[in-house]
């Protein structure tokens, strides 16, 4: 039997055919028989989700409205602030820290009623394409236990496709939410930059930092999405412009929608035989009744190295806040404070994360920043320009979501620069800050999920949606994976 | 480009790392394939566009109006004033200071 999905399960909350304590229970005794094998969830917040779910049913019972995620167990990547609970990024140097506030995202999605029951990995800092950077936890892609779930959001999405939990929050940097989604089978999205607050959000590369749910259908996750997005004064770059309603007009499919593909995004250099998959994607959603275009955007080929400069540089900037003064991990007999700081940061981060400070320190020091920060932002400037013109000859646009599937645990982590072209699809969005959906397209020979990517303008997040649930109903894609079954 | 082990120690030091002799090798390697990767941008690079902002980024100003730093929720800490759950988080504090080592080495130091 098919998991009840989010809507489902909040509408049968609302309604009183279920009881939001039951279902926690559900979730956690899910989590229990699984998540030994997946290795998804850091921590499980039992007593405090088992103690709101009865606040939920106590208002039900009292004949108070309910919110539009009654009672949905979710999980929180563990780079997001709940108040009160130990929040690590997958890092040893934030070992024992405390959140003194909940993020904006996570407060929204508390008040659309869903019970947050736990944070689940992710690679260290969000810096990492398989979950192997976390310094905590191996998670593993539930459709083939040797598999990576993908990263950074990988717990996010492995939480999910194992129904452990109906939903997930991941954020997106170059790709987070959406490759591991494509990975694991599962819905993810990354919305346009701006569309959901960053604030209490632990920051990676902040232009590009964005918040966005994972799900098992395209229809929850529309669902989470109008939950959580909407403006935020506490993050100056989160955008007042209205969020619209987007399951309302979600079923009205793509009849007469142009859809674009990208001339330069090369299904030769796809592996195995994902470029059969995106072949049948595209028939897909020509069935639909899409019109298909192929429009040009030359600058997404230099995406992948734009991408490693920009988001480098802002991370190293970022990351000097853990020194070991204020928060986590302090090394132990620093005679003087610079060698605290080094000392600290030293033992606290792992190798990608040191790698990637080097690499963005380099970026931002001088004699180099022209040369490489510089030319690295005149570049994004000219691709978000060629995205908005392509957006001129089509509504969406389309790519892989990954080269492949997913990939061997162990098999890239001893080469940086392979792991980062697993990016090469997902960065260029980023880049652009406009919207990308990753929504499942069948499976690989070997038996592993392949996502379609779904790119609209900035601030059509809805259209996405829409045409990704067209192309969900016409597959009829479902996540059932074998070795959690 | 490439990276020499002397190269990435000096960019390490101005970050705050300590790179291990055995680690030093590899991530000059590795940060080299990297560095000759993203140089492919000089082809790229008319130097003509500029760094302009994405119609998605529009800064929001807040409205400054004062408020407690910390919005009330749920899972909010008890009554715990603001400032001593920072100094929780703290690895060490004195009164409400955080405390930290001097800022110079003690004598025969090598700071």
């Amino acid at each position: 039997m098919q998991p009840l999905t989010a809507e489902g399960l909040a509408a049968a909350i609302r309604s009183g055919e279920r009881n939001a304590v039951d279902t926690v229970e559900a979730a956690f005794a899910r989590i229990e028989k699984v998540d030994g094998s997946v290795g998804a969830f850091l921590e499980l917040w039992r007593d405090e989700a088992t103690e709101r779910a009865a606040g939920i049913d106590s208002r039900r019972d009292e004949g108070l409205p309910l919110g539009p995620l009654a009672g949905v167990p979710t999980a929180l990547k563990d780079n997001m602030s709940l108040a009160g609970h130990e929040l690590n990024c997958g890092s040893r140097i934030l070992a024992g820290y405390r959140a003194p506030y909940t993020a904006g995202a996570v407060e929204r999605l508390v008040a659309a009623d869903a019970v947050p029951v736990g944070r689940v990995n992710m690679d260290e800092f969000a810096m990492g394409s398989s979950c192997e950077n976390s310094a905590l936890a191996t998670t593993r892609n539930p459709w083939n236990l040797t598999m990576a779930p993908g990263g950074s959001s990988g717990g996010s999405a492995a939480a999910v496709a194992a129904s452990e939990v109906p939903l997930a929050l991941g954020s997106d940097t170059g790709g987070s939410i959406r490759q591991p989604a494509a990975f694991c089978g599962v819905v993810g999205v990354k919305p346009t930059y701006g569309r959901v607050s960053r604030y209490g959000l632990v920051a990676f590369a902040s232009s590009l930092d964005q918040i966005g749910p994972l799900a098992r259908n395209v229809r929850d996750a529309a669902l989470a999405l109008g939950a959580i997005a909407g403006p935020d004064p506490r993050d100056s770059t989160c955008s007042e412009e209205p969020v619209s309603d987007f399951l309302e007009p979600i079923e009205d499919g793509i009849e007469g929608l142009k859809v674009g593909t990208i001339r330069e995004v090369r299904t030769s250099s796809l592996e195995g035989d994902a470029a059969r998959g995106f072949e049948q994607a595209l028939e897909a959603l020509a069935r639909c009744g899409a019109e298909l275009v192929e429009v040009s955007v030359p600058l997404v080929e230099t995406a992948v190295a734009t991408y490693y400069v920009l988001a480098n540089s802002e991370a190293s900037a970022n990351l000097a806040r853990f020194d070991g003064s204020r928060y986590g991990h302090r090394a132990a007999g620093a005679r003087s404070l610079g060698e605290m700081y080094t000392d600290s940061r030293s033992e606290g981060f792992g190798p990608e994360v040191k790698r990637r400070i080097i690499l963005g320190t380099f970026a931002l020091s001088s004699g180099y920043y022209d040369a490489y920060y510089g030319r690295a932002a005149r570049i994004a400037g000219a691709l978000r320009q060629q995205f908005a013109d392509a957006f001129e000859q089509a509504e969406l646009l389309v790519t892989p979501t990954s080269p492949g599937g997913a990939f061997r645990l162990g098999e890239r982590v001893d080469d940086p620069l392979a792991m980062y072209l697993s990016d090469v699809f997902t960065t260029p969005t980023s880049l652009a800050g406009i919207p990308g959906i990753s929504v499942p397209c069948g499976l690989d020979s070997r038996g592993l999920p392949l996502g379609l990517q779904i790119l609209a303008r900035p601030f059509a997040d809805g259209t996405a949606l829409r045409a990704a649930r067209a192309f969900e109903r016409e597959t009829g894609f479902e996540c059932r994976p074998e070795p959690v079954q | 480009m490439s990276l020499g082990v002397e190269e990435v120690r000096r960019i390490a030091e101005l970050a705050r790392l300590r790179i291990s002799g055995r680690e030093e090798a590899t991530f000059a390697g590795q940060l080299s394939d990297i560095v000759d990767y993203i140089d492919q941008l000089r082809e790229f690079d008319d130097g003509a566009a500029s760094f302009e902002e994405t119609e998605a980024a529009s800064d929001v100003a807040d409205n400054d109006l004062p408020r407690p730093a910390a919005a009330a929720g749920p899972a909010d800490l008890d009554e715990t004033p603001l400032l001593d759950q920072f100094l929780d988080n703290a690895p060490a504090s004195l009164d409400r200071f955080l405390l930290v080592p001097q800022v110079k080495a003690t004598p025969g130091g090598d700071e």
